[in-house]
């Protein structure tokens, strides 16, 4: 049978080309990378990840500012504006912008840097206006009625240059003066912390939980799964009310209390996955060669439902920043002056009417950063799912 | 007489299936009563059609499931009710090779992790003795040296078996368990396998429990064969003798059910009439009357036990006797015979 008589041999013809060999099946793990490199909004998502985290914990250290350092003179910046540019007697030019929500003018340069707050002369409270000196002109503020006009003596009006970005504080300030560009990184850092520490706290407790749940089956998964069922009807807000009166508020009681409860989601996704596994026969067969069940879990039933695992752990990250946001939000999460993604957003909802910038950019934040997971999440699972693709 | 490596006695494993609350949970009788002795070195095989239970008996015998009732003594120790922590020694010397060699290696796991398993359970060697041990392993079952480092599904189903054999023989085991190894393979890949497991147990005395439903197979390898019907065994013999003379009607059916590679050649079939009944709910009497073309009052009443019906062949048949005789003589029809 092995031999192949001479005449069946022939030579391919000149001009034609052999059949290819087929270059070998790529692995899993290629198969995994090729999917989900081929799934653009994961892809997108992963780089706004990589870069949210640099800009987190790298960004801080570039800029001028601090998150806590308070600048009165230079409350509620806003990002850009229109600047107005008057020239005196002398050939001084003065670039000022005006903010008109507090009725204040600021010098700027003209690239668009702060050089702070101008000083004007005696305000008229019944006229309701306020003069401004630059050398021998004199600028009048009205603002008896609105939108505020700038008036010159001869009573027209001033009319601005032009608009400019902010260069000082590229996002702007708050209410109390703090640029809000670094405020937000900080932010970030928190939220991103609380997020991934909570994640892995979840992962630990949820994958032996249900790790365990799962694989002794009968009676003790009965107990184990009521039980978490008794955590999940537990209102989290609540929750975490009654934790601040054990720890302070703050930091710890937050990833306390994401990382208590938010595992159950994790064990009973562990527990399906292991109920199913635990029948395959390749761990029948570690069983017959007298694998313990610690290492029937650790190198036989967990591995083989990694995939599920990180699908679900990247689905918690942006529950996890939410929640940790809505806490902040609602005057639970971090103490002042640290500033969470969640605590910004309070704060500019205070003043939302006058500056909306203050809200938009902490908003944005949160709702990128869960687009990008849940993105992420939903690629991760496409990809790692072998039935799919091929 | 030599002691037995293996000794089955009334085995039953039997299963409570779910039922509504405050109902009598039904039972089902996978194994009813199996009494078995397997001789040191040589190949047992164990046939029956799907569902007769022959994949829970290896499973039970090897621990997998708890034994409801009887004894599993293994080289003079009872091992049917002891807890897995005694088990060690049980562990290490009965191994077990798997139908399906897709689901049996895990995919999470290199080749030369899987085959050092079982030496590193049982705490053999260093890691650097276990990888020599490995490649010697791959190289006796005739898979290249760098496998090794690969993933089982870069094989094919040959050779994942082979994997699956080099596991079960790593640790030198006496008694190896092959539940059908070689179903889900090619026939051509079937015959290398086979071969394989025959060198094997020449070189190393393995012992074989050797459950398939491949009558033409099982007959190559085994020295003796038992016929499963339902959980029990109803036929034991050697394996020239009982397809020499099969003394149960349904070893009869089971062979003239073989399948011969030539189109011309005329077949006496005694087809066998409905399907194998419900281990829920096994008939009475004779656990095969229902199917037999024998039966006779005498069969709803009285269960047949295994009886010698001479030469060490074992029978669980009223008409075992007869059948044996008109066995001897040419195959004709089964009723006219009886008649």
């Amino acid at each position: 049978m092995t031999d192949i008589s001479p005449e069946m041999w022939a030579k391919v013809p000149a001009g034609e080309k052999a059949a290819p060999i087929p270059p070998p099946a790529p692995t899993y793990g290629q198969e995994v990378r090729r999917r989900l490199w081929a799934n653009k909004p994961a892809v997108v998502s992963i780089v706004f990840i990589v870069l949210l985290v640099i800009a987190a914990f790298f960004g801080p250290y570039l800029s001028p500012h601090t998150y806590f350092k308070q600048d009165l003179k230079l409350a509620n910046i806003p990002p850009f504006f229109e600047t107005y540019a008057v020239t005196d007697g002398a050939g001084e030019t003065t670039r000022f912008f005006l903010n008109a929500s507090n009725f204040n003018l600021y010098e700027v340069d003209a690239e668009g840097n702060m050089l702070g707050l101008l000083r004007g002369g005696r305000k008229d409270m019944i006229k309701k206006s306020q003069p401004y000196e630059f050398g021998d002109q004199t600028l009048t503020l009205d603002y008896s009625k609105l939108p505020v006009r700038l008036l010159l003596e001869d009573g027209s009006e001033v009319r601005p240059s032009g608009w400019s970005w902010n260069r000082t504080y590229l996002f702007g300030t708050d209410q109390l003066g703090r640029d809000i560009l670094v405020r937000q990184l900080y932010g970030a850092q928190i939220s991103l912390t609380v997020a991934f520490v909570a994640t892995l706290v979840n992962f630990f407790i949820g994958v032996f939980y249900g790790g365990i749940a799962g694989y002794m089956g009968g009676k003790v998964d009965a107990v184990m799964m009521r039980f978490v069922e008794i955590i999940s009807t537990i209102p989290l807000t609540l929750y975490v009310v009654l934790l601040m009166v054990v720890f302070d508020s703050g930091l710890l009681s937050i990833i306390v209390a994401i990382g208590s409860v938010f595992w159950v989601d994790m064990a009973r996704i562990v527990r399906g996955q292991i109920l199913s596994l635990k029948s395959q026969d390749y761990v029948a067969a570690a069983r017959t060669m007298g694998a313990s069940p610690a290492r029937i879990l650790t190198r036989h039933l967990l591995p083989n439902s990694i995939g599920p695992i990180i699908v679900t752990l990247t689905m918690l990250i942006p529950s996890a920043i939410f929640i940790e946001s809505f806490m902040s939000f609602i005057g639970l999460g971090v103490t002042p002056p640290l500033a969470s993604w969640g605590s910004l957003t309070s704060e500019a909802v205070e003043t939302l009417r006058a500056y909306p910038h203050q809200l938009f950019f902490p908003a944005a934040a949160i709702s990128l950063t869960m687009f990008a997971f849940n993105f992420l999440g939903d690629g991760l699972r496409d990809a790692l799912d072998p039935r799919v693709g091929r | 007489m030599t002691q037995p490596l293996l000794q089955l006695r009334d085995l039953h494993k039997h299963f409570r299936l779910p039922a509504a609350p405050f109902a009598p949970k039904p039972i089902l009788r996978a194994v009813d009563g199996v009494d078995l002795d397997l001789m040191k070195g040589e190949t047992l095989g164990l046939v029956g059609e799907s569902g007769c239970g022959k994949s829970t008996l290896a499973r039970t015998v090897i621990r997998l499931h708890e034994p409801t009732s009887g004894s599993i003594v293994f080289d003079g120790q009872e091992v049917g009710k002891a807890p897995e922590g005694l088990l060690g020694n049980f562990r290490r010397r009965v191994q077990m090779i798997f139908q399906d060699p897709y689901a049996s290696l895990n995919p999470r796991m290199s080749v030369g992790d899987l085959i050092a398993e079982p030496l590193e359970i049982a705490g053999v060697g260093t890691p650097a003795e276990r990888r020599k041990k490995v490649a010697g392993l791959l190289d006796r079952v005739g898979l290249p040296s760098d496998s090794a480092q690969r993933f089982a599904h870069e094989f094919s189903g040959g050779q994942r078996q082979r994997i699956g054999i080099a596991r079960a023989i790593a640790l030198e085991p006496d008694l190896v368990i092959c539940d059908e190894p070689i179903s889900a393979l090619d026939v051509s890949v079937q015959a290398q396998v086979v071969n394989m497991l025959e060198d094997l147990q020449a070189d190393l005395g393995l012992t074989y429990l050797f459950i398939t439903h491949d009558l033409s197979m099982v007959r190559h390898i085994s020295d003796r064969i038992g016929v499963m019907y339902l959980g029990k065994i109803v036929e034991l013999a050697s394996s020239a003798d009982l397809y020499h003379r099969p003394s149960h009607p349904y070893t009869r059916a089971l062979l003239s059910a073989i399948p011969v590679p030539d189109p011309e050649a005329a077949r006496a079939v005694e087809p066998m009439q409905g399907e194998i009944p419900s281990p829920i709910d096994i008939p009475s009497g004779c656990r095969f009357r229902t199917r037999c073309p024998l039966a006779t009052e005498l069969c709803a009443k009285v269960e047949p036990q295994l009886t010698d019906i001479g030469g060490g062949h074992l029978a669980a048949c009223h008409f075992a006797g007869e059948l044996a005789q008109q066995a001897n003589g040419v195959r004709a029809p089964l009723q006219e015979r009886v008649q």
